[in-house]
């Protein structure tokens, strides 16, 4: 008699805290498996490397002849490797003839993809689809699409472009 | 008097199933039944030599004897565990009996909450946006998407004035839902005219990119190169670059083009 009375109290607790154990031992291991998940990790540097892709290629296509320091200082830092330094080497070319044309570039970008993601080499290759709209001081702005390939090198400040141009045009289907 | 046989034989079912626990020589099941009170008190030998532990021992002469004194004495000297109910328990013993239940209880509470936060941190993991798309990260469904968009997009913008039925045919084959209107209103012009002009369109897909692929549908980003060739009176071919972005179905395994994205502009 003693023993079934105690025992009911005792064992529903018991029990209880072993099912809550079993949720505990689960929960922590779904928990440890989606931080320890290879392709979630992957997905988050995918979307790194696309978000510093896309502003890169929308910064190196926007310059304002009014603020073309500040613009082209913009590129430089957008920018690393090879590219970098053709910007640095073009620079003062390159100002004179914007101080001339007195153009405003803006760009929107319509749409992105990483093609490619080395992120052990800290490597990718991304699309870019751009609209960009040439202001000049006559007439009206012009806009056109630009199919662009960007290189994105990782560094220490995070991913920048170290080559960028565009689609090529018409070489595979002419021949 | 009652109160004490049941203390001295819950001694011995608890020594009983610590030494069963310990060594893979069980006892026989019956000789634990609780009820069987009167079995016990015969074979006090068999349960001491069975425990073999020091507490056992002392405690199996004092049962045979009946000797009270001596058996509380090694009740109270044994921790942390519940008396029995209903049965004049003293204040001592009534702290024992709450002290288990309400550690479970707390234990249980502790472990709920971990396991409800360690769910909800796994699905935040697992649910953000980052995650959802595979694109890249399941590599075989990525190139999968890829290369049979290129392959209908390819197919559903080429137009050969010889063969113009093929182009109903890729259609039918590539398209699905709000995608075969928008095709059949961008190539109106091309199959009206191409007859007539003996126009041979040619599509080549240069780049591609899967922007996102959740679950059964993907966009994908593609750069494709135009050549307008007209032959009627004399050769001429004109080249265009076209850029859109085509969303993909998965259905009947088999991707299709379910939409088309010009951003605004002609293909």
């Amino acid at each position: 008699m003693a023993r079934t009375t105690r025992n009911p109290v005792v064992a529903a607790a018991l029990a209880l805290t072993v099912v809550a154990a079993a949720f505990a031992g689960w929960g922590g291991w779904s928990w440890y498996g989606a931080a320890q998940d290879d392709s979630l990790a992957f997905a988050q540097k995918r979307d790194e490397a696309l978000a510093a892709g896309r502003q890169a290629v929308q910064n190196m296509n926007t310059l304002d002849h009014r603020d073309l320091k500040g613009g082209l200082d913009t590129w430089e830092d957008s920018a690393t490797g090879d590219l970098h330094r053709q910007l640095v080497d073009g620079r003062r070319e390159f100002e004179r003839q914007i101080q001339e044309a007195k153009t405003v570039t803006s760009a929107k970008v319509l749409s992105a993809a990483v093609t490619e993601l080395d992120d052990r080499a800290g490597r990718a290759s991304v699309m870019v689809a751009l609209r960009i709209t040439v202001t000049a001081p006559k007439g009206e702005p012009a806009r056109k699409e630009s199919r662009m390939l960007g290189e994105l090198t990782r560094t220490p400040q995070g991913w920048k472009l170290s080559a960028l141009g565009q689609a090529p045009v018409g070489n595979t289907a002419a021949e | 008097m009652s109160t004490t046989r049941h203390l001295i034989n819950r001694q011995r079912r608890l020594a009983g199933a610590a030494s069963r626990s310990a060594g893979p020589t069980a006892a026989p099941p019956s000789g634990d039944a609780p009820t069987a009170d009167q079995d016990r008190e015969r074979t006090p030998a068999r349960d001491a030599g069975r425990t073999g532990g020091k507490r056992a021992q002392g405690r199996a002469p004092a049962a045979v004897k009946g000797t009270p004194g001596k058996a509380c004495a090694a009740v109270k000297g044994t921790p942390g565990r519940a008396e029995p109910d209903g049965e004049t328990p003293s204040r001592g013993a009534r702290a024992h009996r709450a002290g288990p239940p309400a550690v479970l209880a707390v234990l249980t509470v502790l472990l709920g909450g971990f396991a409800a936060f360690a769910a909800d941190r796994a699905a935040d993991l697992r649910d953000r946006p980052a995650a959802r798309n595979t694109a890249l990260t399941d590599i075989a469904r990525t190139s999968e998407v890829k290369g049979q968009v290129t392959t209908a997009v390819e197919a559903v913008f080429s137009y050969n004035f010889a063969d113009a039925g093929a182009l109903d045919q890729a259609a039918k084959t590539h398209l699905t839902g709000r995608a075969v209107q928008q095709h059949g209103e961008m190539l109106a012009t091309v199959v009206k005219e191409g007859p007539k002009q003996k126009l041979v369109l040619t599509t080549t897909v240069t780049a591609s990119g899967v922007e996102q692929i959740d679950k059964d549908r993907a966009r994908v980003l593609v750069y494709a190169d135009q050549s307008n060739t007209r032959t009627a009176t004399k050769e001429e071919t004109t080249y265009a670059a076209a850029m859109l972005a085509v969303e993909a179905v998965h259905e009947d395994g088999t991707w299709r083009i379910a939409g088309i994205d010009t951003f605004g502009s002609g293909s």
